[in-house]
């Protein structure tokens, strides 16, 4: 009967979008380093960690208003606690767990128990419990528990709860993590020499030194000595004492230059990873971001002309480690890496912002690879991609990419107009090149609204100097040139329009903003 | 058909496009390779003015005949052999005029102090062609229609002949409106010879002997050359 219910109830769950949403907003908040709002999540709690730390450190010498007490044990501890319960909540799923139970038992044709699902989901949440980061939650709660004054100590769990909130912190103790066996092996060295050392100096002092009066004493020395702090409280008197001290000394410095060496290896190591990251953290934070694959010439030429405009907005992708030190001179963003690898794209907020991804390596190969790989990981990625010709091109598109650049033969466009109508070519290459004595731009009314319900001879174009070239309807994309000057603009429609840099940019301003300057009819 | 002679440098398989276009637009166009295998292949498309020579040396060059005013297309896929014919060839025949295809902004100047008088920047163009796909959707269609082979809308430039309409008639009062083009620029052949954008505020006299340009479909501008001449 109860069996029943439970198995129903998790069906009931696993159905429930609500409930899923609601879930996923919690792991959102608690997880994912790449949800937008987690940062604010992030600050609150660190404050609250530091309200309380200072309501001890004030505690200390002065008494506490009564509303600063309940504030640290009930408001602080009991977010603490939900927060620790939501923790466990969303660490694994027991409905769904349940429910492919129930399949398999009804696939197998076997009775249905509860008891199997019940048991791995147990098994995963005690294995959240005893997971340091949890033990360190479930700690920082403790210090609410005022009968037990002691308890107040684990007051300094809450700044090790920081370590959740901190990448740095995280990042360090990641560095340090990578060289477990060396520095576990210094410990061990570390514990064997004060050892023998305190022990030796505790066999020959005692009674002849009256500081030295038990073996932590002497345990006690050798720990200072060999860190070489040497307050100097206990020093040796014997001469064998001292030959000890000696060769304590000469081993702490060799150790500590040991460890020293350790720790900056393993940060010169991972430092270009770290930075890698900390490029990729700062990028997955904007709304819509650009990912530049290889940095040949087309790569440098679009960032000669537009890096100010997508400035800490984009990013190179290059596996040649020389391509990637140019780059990086040039001051320009760059990761050393394979961006046909599935795990490299990944790495980039995929769900939430709107990526364009440009395939510009000087291979074919790869930039069908490029693609194929970023569609595969996403449909949302706008792919455009270099192909060097129209079979290539035809390949980009099977491949999934929304746009594709074929720069040989708008070169060989380019020259053949250059020769067989000269002039022509200076116009084209003027407004093809972004010149700043002819441009070709939009203006998109849905971002202009107040063009809306105007005539174009309303417009006062030829003031502006700007030539209306022809007019996309919003709706049905329909390409109207040379637009009548009676003809009213709706909202959708795009403006194509041609003139100076400064004409068109003035114009798009007067629908932009506020009135201040010029006459309109 | 224009009368000036070609001579195209280079016939690489990424080329064979635009001298495709060329072979059928101009009168006396000619192809000058350095290897036997490029050579092989333009001869099997049927170009007959075909030249197999060694561009580094000038005597070669100078059997060429090039007159004054003939275009010289240099688009060797070797680009540091290309900025070096670009030089022999403005050094040979200096009043020829010398297009040249580069890969970067340095081979660009490099070829600009060679002295080729245009200089075709590939990845310039393709760099702003990504910007038009990512940022001017409907420029870019209409840039696609522009070089289309099979164009109903074009750019084209006209020359204004004795005794048109348009002779003596000042810019700004002339409306191009009821012919259904649009006037892009022009050069004024008694001034600077220099194209003047419309955009740029243009206040010219039509002449005869000013090169219009103007852009709109192919009918549209067939019936205004007509217009002019009549």
């Amino acid at each position: 009967m109860l069996q029943n219910i439970i198995t129903q109830f998790a069906f009931f769950l696993h159905g429930s979008k609500r409930y899923a949403n609601t879930k996923e907003l919690f792991a959102n908040f608690l997880q994912n380093q790449d949800y937008h709002y987690k940062k604010y999540f992030d600050v609150f709690m660190i404050a609250l960690i530091v309200v309380s730390i200072a309501i001890l450190v004030y505690e200390v010498k002065n008494p506490v208003a009564n509303w600063i007490d309940f504030f640290d044990i009930y408001v602080v501890t009991g977010i603490f606690f939900v927060e620790y319960l939501a923790r466990l909540w969303v660490y694994n799923d027991w409905h769904k767990l349940v429910v492919k139970e129930h399949g398999k038992s009804k696939f197998l044709n076997r009775d249905f128990s509860l008891w199997t699902p019940t048991k791995e989901i147990l098994k995963g949440k005690l294995k959240h419990i005893l997971s340091p980061t949890a033990i360190i939650d479930l700690l920082a709660i403790l210090p609410a528990y005022r009968p037990l004054r002691v308890l107040r100590i684990f007051v300094l769990f809450r700044v090790f709860k920081l370590l959740r909130y901190t990448k740095s912190i995280n990042q360090f103790l990641s560095v340090l993590g990578s060289k477990k066996f060396e520095l576990y092996t210094l410990l061990f060295l570390l514990l064997f020499v004060t050892a023998t050392a305190g022990i030796a100096i505790y066999v020959f002092e005692y009674q002849s030194n009256e500081k030295i009066n038990s073996l932590f004493d002497a345990l006690y020395w050798a720990l200072i000595t060999i860190s070489t702090v040497g307050y100097g409280d206990i020093s040796p008197v014997t001469p064998e004492g001292r030959v000890v001290s000696m060769l304590v000394i000469i081993t702490g410095i060799a150790m500590i230059s040991f460890v020293t060496s350790v720790i900056v290896s393993s940060f010169s190591e991972k430092l270009t990873e770290l930075k890698e990251n900390r490029t990729i953290e700062e990028l997955n934070k904007n709304d819509d971001f650009m990912i530049l694959c290889g940095y040949g010439q087309m790569t440098r030429m679009f960032l000669r002309y537009y890096a100010k405009e997508y400035e800490n907005r984009y990013i190179i992708i290059d596996n040649n480690k020389e391509q990637v030190e140019e780059a990086l001179k040039e001051g320009y963003p760059i990761l050393h890496e394979d961006a046909s690898r599935h795990d490299v794209i990944d790495k980039f907020n995929l769900e939430y912002a709107s990526i364009t991804l440009l395939a510009l390596t000087g291979s074919d190969v790869a930039n069908i690879y490029i693609t194929l790989n970023a569609k595969a990981l996403s449909s949302k990625i706008r792919v455009v991609s270099r192909a060097s010709n129209d079979n290539i091109a035809k390949k980009c598109y099977l491949a999934g990419a929304d746009s594709v650049v074929k720069p040989s033969l708008i070169a060989n466009r380019m020259m053949f107009v250059a020769i067989t109508q000269p002039v022509m070519y200076k116009a084209i290459y003027a407004i093809l090149t972004g010149q700043h004595l002819a441009q070709l731009d939009e203006i998109n009314l849905l971002t202009h609204p107040k063009l809306v319900g105007k005539k174009i001879k309303e417009l006062t174009i030829r003031e502006h100097k700007l030539l209306i070239i022809g007019l996309e309807k919003g709706e049905s994309r329909e390409f109207i040139f040379n637009p009548s000057f009676n003809l009213t603009l709706e909202k959708g429609d795009v403006l194509l329009v041609m003139g100076r840099k400064m004409s068109i940019e003035y114009f798009k301003t007067l629908y932009t903003k506020k009135r201040k300057v010029g006459r309109y009819v | 058909m224009y009368k000036r002679k070609a001579f195209m440098f280079g016939y690489s398989s990424k080329r064979t496009f635009l001298a495709h276009q060329l072979g059928l637009n101009l009168t006396e166009f000619s192809i000058v390779v350095s290897d036997e295998e490029s050579f092989a292949r333009a001869k099997e498309k049927g170009y007959k003015n075909l030249y197999l020579l060694d561009v580094t040396d000038d005597e070669a060059l100078e059997s060429l005949e090039v007159n004054d005013n003939d275009y010289l297309i240099c688009v060797m896929d070797d680009h540091h052999l290309n900025v070096f014919l670009t030089l022999s060839l403005h050094a040979l025949f200096p009043k020829a005029e010398i297009v040249a295809l580069s890969d970067s902004r340095h081979t660009s100047q490099k070829l600009k102090m060679a002295g080729a008088s245009k200089i075709i920047d590939l990845y310039q163009v393709s760099a702003n062609r990504i910007h038009n796909i990512l940022h001017k959707p409907v420029t870019t269609k209409l840039i696609e229609e522009l070089f289309n082979a099979e164009k109903e809308f074009s750019f084209r430039e006209m020359v204004i002949p004795e005794g048109s309409k348009l002779d003596g008639v000042m810019a700004a009062n002339f409306d191009f409106y009821p012919h259904n083009i649009i006037l892009v620029g022009m050069i004024d052949n008694h001034l600077s010879k220099q194209f003047i954008f419309v955009t740029s505020g243009l206040e010219n006299r039509f002449d005869s002997g000013d090169t219009l340009v103007c852009i709109g479909y192919m009918k549209d501008l067939d019936k205004f050359e007509k217009f002019m001449k009549n």
